[in-house]
């Protein structure tokens, strides 16, 4: 668009010419340039000048001829700067009315201005300049200027020079009249040439197009868009007919012109729609232009012309849409593609026409390549010569030859063969390449924006062919590289194809053999099965450098990258002398990996048959192999690389000498197998078996496979695994048979190339013993045996750990606060200690690592088989708990290797409560003290035990053996827990089992007897705990340990002082039919008077003498006593009569218990022998 | 004319695509077809696209370039179908009946049981089928 006359790129603005006053002028111009339309001013300084006003004389280089051309080249600037639409004739007034001199001067200059006016249509303007407000005109002096100058009153105005408000409003006065005056003169000058239309009184197509064109510039000038629209429309119309009917000038030139006038027909009309907002229509008109010019080519010879030309009717509406993106609608994209809508939305996008006029230059350029190249046109024959001093004629899209003749200039026209040796010359000085890819690149960078990737990205594919053909091959191949990462990602085969073989060549002219077998291996694996025999000729143009994708064109890529790989030189396709071989010194290697493109050359699954192996056994090992090359493909040498390098074989194809493989000395050692032959065909697996043995336990994974083909090429591949191994994208056809790697279908869903090594076995014993559920309290000793049967044991570590059975891990109640103290962990490991040792020492503190309340660290001495290695752990229970107890022995099997190997074994133990202890209170026998707050207190409400103060009490407490082993129990006590020395109750042994070392069976139970006596009366005494001292009837352990004590808490008890005892006597026993006496004795112990009310029930058994009912006083401290005499009359054990005591001021009564009432009645005398000393023992007991 | 007919997959992926033009211009095709799919992103993503055609499987006229025009059809699987005619002036309802045509003789063809999803079809029925849309489509258009 820059290229155009700025007159033709901007609307045409008014122009009026001032004469006179100079001093004026700059004030006049710059005020009608601010107004609104604005008005361009031409400026004569005086009379003499009004020349250039004047009727120019014909142009020595137009023709005389009226219809020579279409549009004459200046016209428009003619009447933007030379032919004013009025002109205004400044005078001062003393000049009007000075002397006669000065008046007749004034009328000359009228005089002379209104002849040069004359017949043009010219409107004429007299302007009187005041120089002060005051000046005075004489109107008859008005009159008769205006007569003189032929014009209406209005049009003759005064200006006041010096008064700036007055100034001010003359000049709008002035600006507006003229602005009229213009819009007259256009109106008028249009409806002329309207006239001559609307009458066809032309003689040619040619004028009536030129007489449209003025019309419509015309309008323009008034701003009438509407009708310079249609006029320009009109213009284009007429000239498009004209392409099949005028001869005028020869046939080349004849295009040439017309398109020339078509183009700026079409920028003016697309201007105007764009101005106005009609997006749709323009490019519509945009359209249609293109549809009415796109086959007009013309001769061959001059083809580059129509291209150059249509790629700037692309590249000018791009630039206008651009610059006019603000009138477009938003609301326009919402209905693309629906019916109402013709449009689609890149029609609106400037990058679309920029695109589109790159690949016109591009076809124009193909063109002057062409013809170039041949150079043996016709043109070229007849007149090789470019004729000289071409030149643009008058009119547009012509050109003429200026030829001297002495002093003469003269035009001449030229021939069709000069004007196409002219026209190719000018087209070579350009370069065409750089505006192509400045264009594609701008389209890209728009593309990109708008988010069309693959718009974007087939501009830089036609960048980099143009890149190409410019021969920058660096920048083509970077642009290559990003688009067929595009046509890789989704699978679009052609268009790949194409771009691989610009890489492949681009390669070749950079010298880089490695990026050539790439790219050339990709493009034979791609899955193209076209058969490509019939080679079209304008392939290469269409598809580049790789030509007609087709299986033949694949079988012949790969023929080619084997031979080269193999030695031979490979000469560029479109530079013979630029070649590209693979040597000895510059060996090429390429690696491919799970994203590779190339897994379509080589894809590598690996599985091995087994999950883990023993260290040292050997495993079976498929590798499968599979090409999608189209020919089958040799393999010289396979290397197979493992993470353990001791594993790493080379397969050798048995062809080949081995001495030969083997001349790289660096791996003398590695395994080499020998394959009858590796040869890949298409898409058919290879697969072969090998065995791998490891002897280093861990994970054994296999890295890569590598294939040698040749003396200096590899192709490294990734191994993958059957299990996760991904389809080739490019292969998924329906229908195509899928093949499995390894032929047995498990192994192909389910193999991996990794598998585990195991450790090797351990020939160690280690050796965990625990004869019985351990007892809580006691130290629990576990015994610990290392035996080494096949191995030697080096650096050898034991670990043991202590874990809950029942899970959870830590062996502590999560309710206790503090973790570190021992006290709170439920099980506890107290030590490790050498078994064996005369003395008990432990194992020194250096050789225990570390040892904590559930986990311990010890280190084992070297051992050599036959030796024998054993420990002691001693675990002590604070609760009944099941326990895991671990021990794991880590050791070297010999004292260089690192390689360790561990045993664990494991060993639940039971944590038992050894003994329940249980314990009763009784009062004496036939003995009942009056307790009121047990009396009061509600049966079963609470288990407080009471007892009364002073009396005695007996306190029978009861061992339980609740384990399976049989205990002995040491002794029996009750600790007090008070540490004064006067205790407020006194506590003795009184019977029970003997407490020396009684054994107790599991279930036994052992009972001590204690008399308790309170001193003092108190509501909560604390009587102290039992401890019972206790060990294993067969010890675990050599040494004798002190026994166990076992300790609990009696509770505390309610002391209080009884007010009454009762206490019942009678013989211990009674002789049928024989008397005996029965006291009932009430003991008042409180300083009151008590009275009591006593019965006594009969019962057939006895017969009695004495009250049944009776009550009766009893002083303070003082004893009662009621008598009854018995006489038995059924012998065996009988119940005494109910005798019920009941104390009225406490409202209690007791009934006895039926023991303490039971008698037994022997129907004779029964004989005893007692001997007095035991008597007397017995009976000091019973009288404590 | 119809050129070329075309179904590519939801990965932009082309699942078949068949020129029907003698002239060697299969490359250009292919351009025309990948370019398209641009336009089908931008009228599927773009939220100002009015209520009445946001649920409709025809998305009308994507791509015009100097010679073809593409039309463009997406299916609920998000299958796109696309069509490059060299008619520039053809009926809004043809377009449509054709897509319909060719939609359920695509879903004849992945019925099929054997038919893995997103590979490629080469079902020779399949292209029967199509090449008798096609010629259906041109009879119509002419006549």
């Amino acid at each position: 668009m820059e290229d155009y006359p700025e007159e033709l790129r901007t609307p045409p603005i008014s122009l009026v010419s001032v004469v006179g006053c100079p001093e004026l002028h700059q004030t006049i111009s710059s005020f009608l340039h601010a107004e609104q339309p604005p008005i361009n001013t031409l400026a004569l300084p005086d009379f003499s000048k009004i020349s250039v006003l004047s009727r120019k004389q014909k142009d020595p280089l137009s023709s005389s001829h009226s219809a020579a051309g279409i549009l004459k080249r200046d016209w428009l600037s003619k009447h933007r700067t030379r032919v004013p639409a009025a002109v205004a004739a400044l005078f001062r007034v003393d000049c009007v009315t000075g002397d006669p001199a000065q008046w007749l001067q004034v009328c000359t200059d009228l005089e002379n201005l209104k002849a040069v006016l004359h017949g043009r249509g010219i409107k004429l303007i007299v302007i009187l300049v005041q120089t002060y407000a005051n000046e005075d005109v004489n109107e008859d002096l008005k009159i008769t200027l205006r007569k003189r100058a032929e014009i209406d009153a209005k049009y003759l105005m005064m200006l006041v020079q010096d008064d700036t408000p007055e100034l001010k409003q003359s000049l709008t006065r002035l600006s507006s009249t003229l602005a009229e005056l213009c819009n007259t003169y256009y109106r008028e000058e249009g409806r002329k040439i309207r006239i001559r239309i609307e009458k066809r009184s032309f003689s040619s197509v040619e004028l009536n197009i030129r007489y449209c064109f003025k019309v419509a510039v015309f309008a323009e000038f008034r701003r009438d868009w509407a009708e310079a629209l249609r006029f320009y429309e009109e213009a284009y119309r007429a000239l498009r007919e004209m392409i099949a009917t005028s001869t005028r000038l020869p046939p080349v030139q004849r295009l040439v012109e017309i398109r020339a006038v078509a183009e700026q027909l079409f920028f003016k009309i697309s201007t105007l729609l764009l101005h106005g907002g009609k997006v749709e229509e323009a490019i519509a008109w945009f359209n249609r232009h293109f549809n009415s010019y796109k086959h007009l080519v013309g001769l061959d010879e001059v083809s580059f012309l129509h291209w150059d030309w249509l790629s700037r009717q692309f590249l000018v509406f791009a630039e206008l849409l651009e610059t006019s993106s603000a009138a477009i609608p938003n609301t326009l994209s919402s209905h693309f593609g629906t019916p109402e809508s013709s449009l689609t939305e890149w029609e609106i996008q400037p990058a679309y026409y920029y695109q589109l006029a790159a690949n016109y230059l591009r076809e124009k350029r193909y063109c002057l390549d062409n013809l170039l190249s041949t150079g043996d046109s016709e043109f070229s024959r007849t007149s090789g010569k470019v004729p000289e001093s071409v030149m643009p004629s008058v009119f547009i899209g012509q050109s003429a030859r200026l030829v001297e003749q002495g002093d003469m200039i003269e035009v001449l026209p030229l021939s069709d063969a000069e004007y196409v040796q002219y026209a190719l010359s000018e087209a070579q000085r350009f370069q065409d390449s750089y505006e192509i890819i400045a264009l594609f690149r701008k389209a890209c960078e728009s593309f990109t924006n708008l988010k069309a990737p693959r718009l974007a990205s087939l501009c830089s594919n036609r960048m980099a062919k143009e890149y190409f053909f410019t021969e920058d091959f660096t920048d083509a191949k970077k642009l290559f590289d990003t688009v067929s990462s595009l046509y890789r990602q989704e699978g679009w085969v052609t268009l790949l194809w194409e771009s691989l073989g610009y890489l492949q060549e681009c390669s070749i002219r950079l010298d880089s053999a490695k990026d050539f077998i790439e790219y050339s291996l990709e493009m034979a694996s791609l899955p193209i099965f076209a058969n490509g025999d019939q080679e079209i000729p304008d392939s290469k143009r269409e598809y580049g450098p790789a030509g007609l994708p087709s299986q033949s064109r694949r079988e012949a890529l790969q023929s080619e990258v084997l031979s080269l790989v193999r030695g031979e030189e490979i000469v560029s396709r479109t530079d013979r002398g630029c070649s590209i071989a693979v040597t000895k010194e510059q060996p090429v290697r390429i690696d491919v990996d799970i994203i590779s493109p190339l897994r379509m050359v080589l894809l590598v699954s690996v599985a091995f048959h087994d999950q883990s192996v023993k260290p040292g056994s050997p495993v079976m090992f498929t590798l499968s192999l599979v090409s999608q090359l189209p020919c089958s493909i040799e393999v010289d040498e396979l290397e197979i690389e493992f993470n353990q390098p001791k594993c790493n074989f080379i397969i050798i194809n048995a062809v080949e000498e081995i001495s030969a493989a083997r001349s790289n000395g660096d791996n003398q050692d590695v395994r080499i197998e020998t394959a009858p032959s590796i040869v890949l065909p298409t898409n058919k697996w290879l697969r072969l078996t090998y065995d791998v043995k490891s002897d280093q336990s861990g994970k054994l994974e296999c890295l890569s496979v590598t294939a040698r083909i040749g003396k200096s090429f590899k192709i490294c591949c990734q191994a993958e695994s059957p299990a996760s191994m991904e389809d080739l994208p490019f292969w998924k056809f329906e229908g195509m048979v899928q093949t499995f790697p390894t032929k047995d279908p498990v192994l192909s869903f389910s193999g991996q190339k990794v598998i585990q090594v195991e450790e090797p076995d351990p020939e160690v014993d280690l050796i965990l013993n625990a004869s019985s559920p351990a007892l809580v309290g006691e130290s629990f000793v576990v015994p610990l045996t290392v035996i080494p049967r096949g191995h030697e044991v080096y650096s050898g570590e034991l670990k043991i750990n202590l874990v809950d059975a029942r899970g959870g891990g830590l062996l502590m109640s999560p309710r206790e606060t503090d973790p570190f103290s021992s006290g709170n962990h439920h099980v506890e490991l107290i030590s490790i200690s050498r078994m064996g040792d005369d003395d008990e020492s432990r194992i020194h503190s250096d050789k225990i690592k570390k040892i904590q309340q559930s986990f311990g660290v010890v280190s084992v001495p070297d051992l050599r088989v036959g030796d024998k290695w054993s420990c002691k752990l001693e675990i002590k229970w604070h609760k009944p708990k099941s326990v895991m107890l671990y021990a794991s022995l880590g050791y070297s099997p010999n004292s260089a290797e690192a390689a360790r190997v561990n045993v664990h074994r494991s060993l639940q133990i039971e944590g038992k409560i050894p003994i329940s202890i249980t314990h009763t209170f009784m009062m004496p026998f036939r003995r009942e003290p009056l307790l009121l707050s047990k009396v009061k207190s509600l049966p079963g409400a609470d288990q407080n035990v009471y007892l009364a103060l002073n009396e005695t009490s007996i306190l029978i407490v009861t061992a339980r053996n609740s384990s399976e082993v049989p205990l002995r129990v040491k002794s029996m006590m009750i600790q007090s827990n008070s540490n004064k020395n006067e205790t407020p109750y006194s506590i003795q042994h009184v019977g029970g089992v003997s407490a020396d070392d009684s054994l107790l069976v599991p279930g036994g139970e052992f009972k001590g007897v204690f008399s308790v006596r309170p001193k003092i009366d108190s509501p909560n005494l604390e009587l102290g705990s039992v401890c019972l001292n206790w060990n294993r009837d067969l010890t675990l352990s050599d040494s004798e340990d002190s026994g166990v004590v076992t300790e609990q808490k009696l509770p505390a008890v309610i002391v209080e002082q009884s007010p009454l005892v009762v206490s019942l006597e009678f013989p211990p026993h009674a002789i049928l039919g024989i008397p005996f006496l029965f006291y009932i004795k009430v003991s008042n112990q409180t300083n009151l008077l008590q009275e009591i009310k006593y019965s006594l029930g009969d019962t057939q058994s006895f017969v009695f003498c004495g009250p049944h009912d009776n009550a009766g006083f009893i002083l303070p401290k003082m004893e009662y006593v009621m008598s009854y005499k018995l006489v038995p009359l059924c012998s065996g054990s009988q119940q005494l009569p109910q005798a019920t005591i009941t104390s009225l001021r406490y409202s209690a009564a007791l009934n006895p218990s039926v023991t303490a009432t039971t008698i037994f009645v022997y129907p004779s005398e029964p004989n005893f022998f007692v001997a007095d000393n035991e008597k007397e023992t017995i009976l000091a007991k019973l009288n404590l | 004319m119809i050129a070329s007919v075309a179904v590519v997959g939801h990965q932009n992926n082309p699942l078949y695509l068949q020129s029907f033009t003698n002239a060697n211009d299969a490359l250009k095709l292919h351009h025309i077809v990948h370019c398209s799919l641009d336009v089908i992103d931008e009228r599927v993503n773009n939220p100002k696209r009015s209520v009445s055609t946001l649920n409709e499987s025809y998305l009308g006229l994507l791509y015009p370039t100097e010679s073809y025009k593409v039309y463009g059809y997406l299916s609920n699987t998000k299958a796109k179908f696309l069509v490059v005619t060299t008619d520039l002036d053809v009926k809004d309802a043809d377009i449509r009946s054709f897509f319909r045509r060719f939609h359920a003789a695509y879903v004849d063809a992945v019925s099929n049981p054997f038919h893995v999803p997103e590979k490629k079809i080469v079902s020779r029925t399949f292209a029967q089928r199509v090449s008798g849309i096609v010629k259906a489509f041109a009879a119509g258009t002419n006549g």
